[in-house]
Parts: C-alpha cells; structure tokens; sequence
C-alpha cells in the first residue's frame, strides 16, 4: 500500500498571495510531505491525510495558477502550485481518492484500504458494492477484518465464497425502479429576496415530471404551446405566476387574470383531463367503497329535499368555485400519482421535452390497456375481509420469508435434517465426512449455543457466537478447498490449518477462565466447536500423509 | 359450525364463535318469538353483522312453514354490498350444509343509476338524469308510439325484460348489485326493473334506509311487503336524523324560478293538446271527477316519485273541484309560487307552525287546504296526461308540490322557517323557507306499525332508553352489549394538553387560536413516525378541516407529516373522495403507509371501515357539535324539549358523543385486529361528556388515560403497539372465554353455564 505514492515538484503557499517556496511534495496514503528545496527558507510541512478535511482546486482554462487547496480539520489550510495543470490533476485525484477512502472507513481504514487495493482488476463499481456490503453487515465486516486484515484469506478468496451476495445485490438494485417521494415536491413556493418585488420560482427536472404527472393540463398545454407558442422559458414563467395567482387566495384576482390572458388561465382552471380520468377510474373502485353510488341512490336528498340548513349540515361553498383550485384536491392527486408510480425516468430524460413526450406515451400505453371499461366495472370485486379469529387458524396469511444470502437458509435446513440422525455425526469423525455434513455439524453446534447461550449467563452468547463465527468461516474455506489440486490451494489450506490451530488455545483459555463447577457447562459449548475443529485438522493431517506417500490410488478422505 | 339456539339450528360460517354473539343472537330470537320490536347495541369489531344474517336466515329455514321476509336497511350503497357480499359466504356455507334445502334469493336494489345496464341512458351525468333517460325510452305511451315508428328509441333490455314476461326470474342465489348488472347483461333482461319485481318473491332484500323510510321513494318500491316480515335498521344511530330528513323540504330562490319555467312548459303543453287531442285532458277530468285511485293500476314504467306524505295520511277522496282542471291547477300553483316568493323577500328570521302558515296562504292566495294536500296528486296526474318524460327537468314544480302537500297535511310535528341568509355567511344573501320534521317518530310509525318485527341495531345506541322516546315505540328486547377482549386490543385516549402543554380543544373561542392548530399539527407529525400503516384524522368540519389543513401547509407540518405518510382527505366531491379512499388502501397495503383526513358527519365517517391496517390509529380533533345557532336545531331542540322532556345540553351532547363514538369505533373489525383512539379536546376529560360514550370504549378508557399531554401519548402509543405486535392466545384462556369453540358451546349449553356467561 505503502507504495503507491506520488511525488511532484510544487511551491508551497501559506496564503494565495503569498509566492511560495519551491519543493517537492510528496504523497502516500498516510500523509503527505512537502520539502523545500532550500532546506533554511522553507518550512517543511507534514500532514496526516486523517486531519485533512477537503479540497479544492482551480479550473483548467481559468487564468489562475494551478493551485490545489487542502482545508484541515482545524480550519487552516496548505496550498501548493504546481508546474501545470496534469501535475495538478494526478494529484487531485490522488487526494480526493485517498479523502474518499479515509472518509469511508472512518475506524477499520486499514481493512478498507485492502479491500480497494488488493484486486486491482476490480470495476470500482465492483469495490463500492463490497463496501456497502461490509458498511451494512457487522458480522461481515468483523470476519473480513480478522481474516482478510490478518492475511489468512485473501480478498478473492473471501468474497469467492459470497458471490450470491454480490449477484442478487446488483440485480436487485438494477431491477427496482425507485418511486416517487411521498412529499410534495410539485407544491413549488415561490423565493423573495426581501428588497425588491420579484419572487423566484425554482424548477428542476424531477418536480417539472411531478407536475406533469399531477397536473396532465399543464401537460397538455406543454406539448401543444412549446415550443410553436412560446419558448419553454416564457411557458414556465406564465406557469409560476399562475401558481404565485393561486397563492394569494384571491379568487376575484384569479379569475380576473384568467380572463385576460387565455393561456394562463388553462393552469388556472379546473383540470379537464383529471376530471375525465377520476369518472373513469370510479368504475374500478372497491364497491364497498364506492361512495358515488349512494349519492346515485339517495332520493330523500333530491335537491330541495331532506334539511339544508341544520346545525350539522356544512356551508355551501361560494359561487366562483370555477377557477378554485383547492389544495385538497392537489394533495390527494399527488398521494394517487406517487402510489401509480414512476413510468418515466428522469435521469435518462434531461430535457423538458423529452419528459413530456416520454410521459405522454406511457399514459397512452396505460390507455390502451384499460380500454375495455366495462370489463373493468365487472372484474371489480368487493373486498370481504372475513373475520380472522374466528376462522381455523391454519388459514392465517403468513408474511413471505426475506433470505438475503438464500445458501444460509438451505444450510440451516440440512441442520435440522441431521438433528435426527445424529449417530451420522460419529461417522464423521471418522472421515468419511464430506464438505457439506462437517459445515452442518457446525450450524448445528451454533443453533445449540445460541439456545444454551441465551439461558446461560456464564459465557455470553456474544463471546461463543465470535468464536463460532470465526470457526464458520475458516471451515467454510478449508472444505471448498479439497480436493488440493494446485500449489495456490495448498498454501491456502495451510494458512488455514494454522488459523485453526491457534483457536483452540483461545477455547481452552475461555474454559480455564471459569470457575470448576461452571466448566462443564462451557465445555459442552466448546465441544462441538473443538470437534469440528478436530474433524478438518485430521482430514488434513491424513491427506498430507497421503500426499507424501503419493499413494493417490484411494480417494480423498479414506483410510 | 351448527349449533342450536333453544329451538332453532344455527347455521354459523366460522369454526368458532364470539360469546357476545351468540348472546345476541339468543336476544335477537327472543325478540323474533316474541313478534316485536327490539333494541340492540353491540360494540364494533364483534361481527354484529353476520351474526344478525346468520340467525335471521337459520330462523326462517327452521320455521318452513310460516315464511318471514328479510328486510335488511343499510345507510349506504357501498354497505349494502358489503352486507350482501357477507350474506354470500353464509349462503355458500348454509348450502354446503343443508343442500339445495337452504337456498334462498337474496338481492340488493337500488336506484337505476347503480343497475342500469343500457350504456346510452348511463351516459347521463347524475342519478335524475339517468331516471328521465330511462323514462323517455320506457313510459308506455313512448312505447305505444314506438310501436307504430321504429324511428322511436326504446331501451331493448327493458323490452326483452317484458317480452320474457312472467319467466323472467331470478334463480336463487345471492344477488349483489354487480351480480343483477352481470345476470340482467346476460339475459339482455333491465336489471332494475327486474329486481323491483324480485324483491316480491325474495327472502332476503337488502336496500337502503329510504326505501322504507322515505314516503316518496318507498311509495313505488315498499308497497307490497307482507307484514311477516323482519325488518333490521343495521348502523342506526343517525335513524331520528334519517326520518325527519326524509319529511323536510326546502324552497329557495332558484326552485321558485325552475318551478315558474316548469308551468310556462306545461302551459305550453296544455295548449298543445288543446289543439291536437282535446279528448286526453277531459279523460283526465272525469277520472279525477269519479275520485279514481290516481295510482294503482298505473303501468310500473309510468310510475315516479310517490307521495311525500305518509301513506297512512293520504287522502282518499276525490281530487276537489277548484284544481281538477288542467289550467286552474296551474293558476293555483303559480299563485302558490307567488305567494312563496313573496314570504321569501324577508329581511328577518321567521319561524311559523304550519297551521298558521296554511292559514295564511288561504288568506293572501286563495288556496284552501284540501287543495294544497292534493297538489302531489294533481301534479302527477297532470304530468302523465302531458307525457312528460323528462322528469329531472320538472323537479322544482315537484318540490313545490311536495312542500304543499306534506304541509297541508301535518299539524304538528313540523314548523316552517324562513331565513334571509345563513347565519355563519351573513355577507351573502341566500333567503331559505324550510319547512322541517322535528319529529323522527312520524316517518318510522308505519314501518314499526306494519312489520312484525323491526331492529335497531348498532355500535353506538347510548343511552339506549332515549331512542325509544325519539323514536316513540316499544321494543320487547333492548339490550346493550358489552364486549369481552382477549387482550386490550383497543386504546382509547384523551388528549387535553399538546407538546407545550397548553390546552387543546375546538371549543369556539380557541378554535382559531394558532397555537391550537400547531398543536394538533405536532400530535400527528409524532404519530405518523410511530404508527405503522393507515392513521385516520377525524376533524369536526370540512370547514375546520380546510383552515387546519391551510395552515399545517403554510407552517410546513404537511411537509413533515407526508415525509413518513402520504396524506389523502376527504373533500365534498363524492368522486374524488371514493378515489382518494381507494388510493389510500392501496398506500396501506403496500407499505408506504398513509394518513386519511375526514370530517366527523361526512359520508366517509358514516361507512367507511378502516380496519385491520387500515387504520392502527384514529384520531378525533375536537367534540364534533353542531352549529348550536342554527335556527332548525333550535327549533327542533325546543320540540324535543316540549315532547320528551329532553334538555338540550343533554341532546347536543349525545348527539355529539355519538359521532365521535362513530368515528373512533371504524377502526376495529374483530379481536384480533387492534387500534387506538384519541380524543383530542380538553373537554373530553370533564365527566359530563366522556360519560356519553359507549360502554365499550368507556371500559377500556383508564383513568390514566384521561389527562395526557402528548408527550405521553406517544409514549402510551409506543408500548401499545409493541403489545399489540405480540402473539397471543386467540381464545383468551383461563376461566373467561373470548372465543368459542362448537366443543365448547356444546359443553356449556349442557351444564348450563352458557346463560352465565352471557353478556
């Protein structure tokens, strides 16, 4: 690690007027180190990246020097020059890779820093995932650190062993589309600068899509306004001062403003469209929700019928309802169009018209695709819930098992599968065990020490679960080892071998460290640890045997 | 499971049974032996519903030989297919059973809007105008014509309907409005009039209140029920509210004027047939002469909107001779429209009685009140003889003929009021005459005078002894029932205190106090980052609701709330709020939770369920009181007053209370599902007003729970759902059962201690 470096001829600056001193800068992972030229003038500088905050540096093409600034956590800072703009760059990138990485790890910065170097073929794409897999699994972390970080595995060779972690990762993520957020983003306040009149709206690219979504109008007058009417520009504004109209409350000055200007007033009025798609998706709704129905069959309130004006019975609205705009409605079309979803994506689309024209064809796939409404109106089926609790209980609706690594799971089941034959377990050790029955035994032995764990406050479970971990893992790796079939596999499995061996010191030390009459109770933990431990330290030790022998008639793992 | 209630074989579609049902259903037989009326008030979330189906059908299939009909009334629409949907299970499950022995015809009616199939007449906008499609394509002088021109359009399933004559029937079955749509679609039967004809032979009919209740509706469609027959009033508390609306009528500036268009067209088409077919208006004129029943033996196509008196009120006399001419009928009712407009140009509020009122226009328009009885009559008569079929365009003349009948024909009971503006808008003049039923006992007499057996039934009947004075009958059974839980599964609050430890409430003069809106707006920005999937907010006004909802935009809470929930509301567009309901479970089934805003006495309060995650909490901003101003309270609350000696706090209060009960009690379906409720006001703290709250909530309302600042609400919400996210024992163990087995009904009916454990 230590040797990737960069050195670059650079003056130093303690201010950007100053003229600086001439030196070289040189650059590793830990920290950086600048020596000046002339050993009396200049001050030599040594700066732990740690203490390193930020960066900033000039542009290319800008009549500045190439500077680069790097801010401390104290808020001083260190700015150096540099010959040209290239220099600048390496060094940029090297900085804002190391910040990167120390910001990332942040405690275990060593364990991180070999996860991103050790396999220089990997796609930092490949690299963030790791990350982000050992950021979230604690356990994972813990096992990459004391194995990956103590050089008993390589990194290949950890994550060769999680590769369904890495697969259904990816395609998991490049299949969910993310939705909408459930605030309103569409509700754009207008900004004052306190002095003068004017007000500024912003607009960015995901709340024009939430616009259009909400408000298929204003949708509609885009594609037919923009850009044969008015640029896009002129669009937007006249569609900001028409929600500044809506602001005010006034509806004698909205409707005076609609009046005159035709365009303005379609962001004004109600929304056609919205009223045409809510009397078509009534037809889909729930019966027994249906509430438009009862008003179809209530005849004691024919109009001028029943009691209009009792202390229960709510105010008539006022007559210019034409031109309200209520928030109400805007906040119950938003909820249905962040339930309907995204059908487009922002990020492809940068520019307002693709979006439009992009959410135009969706809504007429959709379109298309309920275009038999009666057929709509009969497959609508009521929902009756039955009464839970009074229904045998084996009907009871179970929530679906979430297995993020699936092979856990599977071996988790073989546990439970041998539990019955336990006699199996005594073939064992008597190596005609194969990769799988030993990693059950193990599982088997760890769901017990969870159990005894949990009663038992002699030995916390959190103790005997690192150590079983620990074990896990090793076995894991040491029986996907075999058969040996390379030198590489072979170093492996004695690294391996070694880390086995020094865990049982470590068991004996947690024996030796309780009182007598508690030991027999921890040993009934440790035993089935130290068994499997035996089983793959024997199964080593015979195919060494057989090994130098050269003997490689009989398979692997016969006596 | 099957199991026998004294005489009768109960055929249940669950495995097991809550103990409260079965006592139910023990107190609903015991009222059905007896022939009378009955009272039941049973908690929410105890299957009140099914156990009302199921005890009802298995009496009439244990007793064959004297079949009683089944009048089921909901309040709405959406109930109704709620009711008929669980009314299929039972039916699949009674079938299975018993075989084809236990088939019954069960449908839903109602109005053509919902079961019209014709796609030409539903293209029309609102329900009245879909009525007049219809009409103009059915009454049988169209269809006279039609038959001569085919050039005429006439509706082909209505047709077919009648060409199928007396073979156009149902199978059995159970019939929700979906299932008529899809049979009548099928056969190319009219759905509608196909069902009007069904319900004659059914065993089951499901429709709302009004078909009942509403003379003017339940005149055409209620007539020929026998009187063996159980009628259930399921969701009843608003029923006094039901009744006296469907006795009051409104007249106002606008139904003067349509009602001046509609005689200017009727004069219009007098002298038409004057000119071409003289002979209609004398037949009309003898017929009235000879005091001919006016309906009757009309075809079922021609019939409208009946009377909107009740039947038992009806005169049976001839028409009187001043209005029996086409155009002297017109002079009275454009001198009665004068007179109208005249009494509306008041500055001040005027309330009369309708003795006084009928003396007067006899007085200054001439009309006596035998005439004014009549005008219904005369009107619809006249209508037929013009053949008229755009019947939605003749509503206000109708209203106006309604107003004077159900005036000319009430004494008591009633009083007219006219007022300038409303009160809460007095900027904006809007003069009103109101004639209004302060009596709920008037429109419910027939229905409890003419069926054997009528129940009332719901969650929230408290106090149960004061619906039999509004109501003015005598129940053999009122019973209220408490409910036993397995667990504590609902958690009732009050809230008197918000986050800075001021008091909440939307009592009038801290109702625009900011602080209480910050308040409120904090409560449900801590509760929505806590609770999981649906929360339900119940404000006490669309008008409080709109302000509230104003100003948690303007301060930015709407922002953090819809930063865990997305937010719906309900608005008073019918549509938009179906919409914003439907989009809201959908929120709540996938994941992303959501909050629902509603108004306590809106359509949504009244019907909608919210359970199981659909509403984990439910929150009641303020006391949901009416507008104590408005001059037809008033004036109702002085009746009440005089009649039954009930004050007006104690009513006000009760009224309140039940609303509020109404609106926190949707949130629980059965034992198993859990959810909280909070009263949010200070006031519910005083006795007075907690005590009007059901017994139900009231024994699960611990005194610990009656002065919370919210801060400890949110730590109260926290352990509940933690308690609540825990398995349990469903049939509650220990000596105290919550839920029974057929085994262990069977045992305690042997040894007797099932009338122990009855609640």
């Amino acid at each position: 690690m230590s040797s990737l470096q960069v050195t670059k001829r650079t003056k130093y600056k303690t201010s950007v007027k100053d003229p600086g001193s001439p030196g070289a800068l040189r650059m590793n992972e830990q920290k950086l180190l600048f020596v000046p030229d002339n050993r009396n003038s200049g001050t030599k500088v040594v700066v732990e990246f740690k203490s390193i905050q930020g960066h900033k540096y000039t542009k290319e093409g800008s009549n500045k020097p190439p500077l680069i600034n790097l801010s401390n956590v104290q808020g001083g800072s260190y700015i150096f020059e540099f010959d040209s703009y290239a220099d600048l760059h390496v060094c940029r990138d090297f900085v804002s890779k190391v910040l990167e990485k120390s910001r990332e790890t942040s405690g275990t910065a060593s364990e991180k820093a070999a996860v991103t170097l050790a396999d220089e073929q990997l796609s930092t794409a490949e690299m963030q995932l790791r990350i982000k897999l050992l950021q979230e699994d604690s356990e994972l972390q813990k096992l990459h650190q004391q194995f990956v970080g103590g050089n008993i595995l390589t990194e290949a060779e950890f994550w060769a062993t999680r590769k369904k972690l890495l697969d259904t990762d990816s395609c998991r993520k490049s299949k969910q589309r993310v939705g909408f957020k459930s605030v309103m983003i569409s509700d754009i306040r207008p900004l004052t600068d306190g002095q003068t009149n004017k007000v500024t709206f912003s607009l960015t690219p995901e709340i024009i899509l939430q616009i259009f979504a909400e408000k298929p109008a204003v949708h509609q007058a885009y594609l037919n306004f923009v850009p044969k009417k008015m640029t896009e520009m002129e669009f937007w504004t006249k569609y900001c001062r028409a929600e500044y109209l809506n602001h005010t409350k006034n509806v004698h000055a909205v409707a005076a403003e609609a009046a005159e200007d035709e365009e303005l007033a379609v962001f004004l009025k109600e929304d056609d469209i919205l009223a045409r798609e809510v009397r078509k998706k009534i037809r889909r709704v729930d019966p027994t929700l249906d509430m438009e129905a009862d008003e179809g069959d209530d005849y004691t309130h024919l109009p001028d019928h029943g009691i209009l004006r009792d202390g229960s019975k709510e105010l008539n609205k006022s007559q210019n309802e034409f031109y309200r705009r209520t928030l109400l409605q805007d906040l119950n079309r938003h909820a249905a169009i962040v339930l309907e979803g995204r059908t487009v994506d922002v990020e492809r689309e940068d520019n307002t018209n693709a979006v439009a024209e992009a959410l135009a064809h969706s809504k007429q796939g959709m379109e298309e695709a309920d275009g038999n409404e009666n057929k709509n109106r009969a497959d609508r089926i009521s929902r009756v819930t039955p009464i839970e609790d009074l229904q045998p209980a084996d009907s009871l609706p179970l929530a679906p098992l979430s297995i993020k690594d699936a092979r856990e799971y599977f071996d988790s089941q073989q546990v439970n599968a041998l539990k019955t034959s336990r006699d199996a377990s005594a073939r064992m050790e008597s190596r005609s065990c194969n990769t799988q029955e030993a990693y059950a035994s193990m599982r088997n032995a760890i769901s017990e020490i969870k159990e005894n764990g949990l009663s038992d406050p002699i030995v916390s479970s959190d103790v005997a679960i690192k150590h079983w971990t620990t074990i896990q893992e090793l076995l894991r790796h040491f029986w996907s080892s075999y058969p040996i079939t390379t030198p590489y596999i072979f170093t492996k499995v004695t690294r391996l071998k070694d880390a086995m061996s020094n865990i049982y010191p470590q068991l004996e030390e947690l024996k030796e460290s309780l009182q007598s009459d508690l030991r027999h109770q921890v040993s009934l933990l440790v035993r089935p640890m130290q068994q499997a431990l035996d089983a793959a330290i024997q199964h080593h030790d015979v195919d060494m045997q057989k090994r130098s022998v050269k003997s490689g008639e009989k398979p692997n793992g016969y006596t | 499971m099957i199991f026998k209630l004294e005489d009768v074989t109960v055929y249940f579609p669950y495995d097991n049974i809550y103990p409260e049902q079965y006592s139910y259903m023990l107190e609903l037989k015991r009222a059905l032996d007896a022939k009378g009326h009955c009272l039941l008030e049973m908690p929410t979330g105890t299957g009140k519903t099914i156990a009302l189906l199921s005890l009802i059908t298995s009496y009439a299939l244990s007793k064959p030989e004297n079949p009683i009909k089944f009048i089921y009334c909901t309040r709405t629409v959406h109930e109704m297919e709620k009711t008929l949907a669980e009314l299929k299970l039972l039916h699949d499950y009674q079938t299975r059973q018993l075989g084809p022995a236990a088939k019954i015809l069960a449908i839903g009616l109602s109005s053509r809007k919902n079961l019209c199939v014709n796609s030409r007449v539903l293209a029309a906008e609102n329900r009245d105008s879909v009525d007049a499609a219809c009409r103009k394509r059915i009454a049988s002088w169209v269809r006279a014509l039609a038959a001569e021109n085919p050039n005429v359009e006439t509706c082909e399933f209505f047709e077919n309907y009648e060409k199928a004559a007396s073979a156009a029937v149902l199978p059995p079955g159970v019939y929700t409005l979906q299932d008529l749509r899809a049979f009548g679609k099928q056969k190319g039967w009219c759905p509608y009039f196909l069902a009007r004809h069904m319900i004659q032979f059914a065993n089951v009919v499901v429709y709302s209140y009004q078909y009942l209740l509403d003379p003017k509706v339940a005149g055409i469609i209620s007539k020929e029920m026998q009187k063996e027959s159980v009628v259930v009033f399921d969701e009843a508390h608003n029923i006094d509210n039901v009744c006296i609306e469907a006795l009051s009528v409104n007249v106002r500036r606008q139904t003067l004027e349509g009602a001046t268009r509609n005689l200017n067209r009727m004069n219009q088409e007098i002298e038409r047939f004057k000119a071409t077919d003289a002979g209609r208006l004398r037949a009309e004129y003898n017929r009235l002469v000879e005091g001919l029943a006016l309906r009757g033996n009309l075809p079922i196509t021609d019939a409208w909107l009946s009377n909107p008196a009740l039947p038992d009120d009806i005169l049976k006399e001839a028409v009187p001779g001043n209005i029996r001419r086409a155009e002297h009928f017109l002079h009275v009712l454009r001198r009665l429209v004068q007179y109208l407009r005249g009494r509306l140009e008041t500055e001040n509020v005027e309330k009369e009685n309708p003795v006084n009122f009928v003396a007067s226009i006899n007085a200054h328009a001439g009309i006596d009140q035998k005439a004014l009885r009549f005008c219904y009559d005369r009107l619809h008569s006249l209508m037929l003889t013009l053949e008229i079929t755009d019947t939605d365009e003749f509503l206000h003349i109708q209203t106006i003929c309604d107003f004077a009948t159900l005036l000319a024909t009430y004494t008591r009971g009633f009083s007219i009021i006219i007022e300038p503006f409303d009160e809460r808008m007095p900027h904006i003049p809007d003069p009103v005459l109101q004639l209004s039923c302060h009596d709920a006992s008037l429109a419910i007499k027939p229905v409890f005078d003419r069926f054997q057996s009528v129940v009332i039934t719901s969650g929230t009947l408290t106090p149960i002894d004061l619906y039999p004075r509004l109501l003015n009958f005598h129940p053999v059974v009122s019973r209220s029932f408490k409910m036993s839980l397995t667990r504590d599964c609902i958690c009732p609050m009050v809230l008197t205190r918000g986050s800075d430890q001021l008091p909440v409430s939307t009592k009038f003069d801290m109702r625009s106090d900011p602080g209480v809106a910050r308040n409120y707006g904090k409560l449900l920005v801590e509760m929505v980052s806590i609770v999981p999937d649906g929360i339900v907010c119940f404000f006490v006004s669309y008008s409080y609701m709109d302000e509230i909802i104003a100003t948690w935009n303007d301060s930015g809470i709407l922002k953090e709330i819809m930063q865990h929930k997305l937010v719906f509301i309900e608005t008073q567009d019918v549509a938009e709020t179906t919409l914003a309901l439907d989009n809201y479970r959908t929120a709540c089934d996938c994941g992303r939770g959501a909050v629902f805003f509603s108004v306590a006495r809106g359509k949504v309060a009244e019907g909608i369920d919210f359970d199981g995650h659909y509403g984990r909490l439910v929150i009641m901003f303020g006391v949901p009181f009416q507008y104590t101003l408005s001059k037809i309270l008033l004036a109702r609350l002085e009746y009440l007053r005089d009649q039954f000696q009930i004050k007006e706090g104690d009513f006000l209060t009760f009224d309140a209370l039940r609303q509020a009960a109404q609106c926190v009690g949707r949130v629980i379906r059965s034992k198993a599902d859990y959810g909280m409720m909070i009263f949010a006001d200070k006031r519910y703290s005083r006795h007075d007003k907690r005590s009007k709250l059901p017994g139900w909530i009231l024994s699960h309302l611990r005194d610990a729970h009656l002065n919370l600042s919210t801060d400890m609400a949110l730590h109260i919400a926290r352990e509940f759902l933690r308690k609540m996210a825990q398995p349990y024992d469903k049939t509650g163990g220990g000596s105290r059962k919550t839920l029974l087995s057929q085994e262990d009904l069977e045992k305690m009916t042997n040894d007797g201690s099932i009338n122990n454990m009855l609640y």
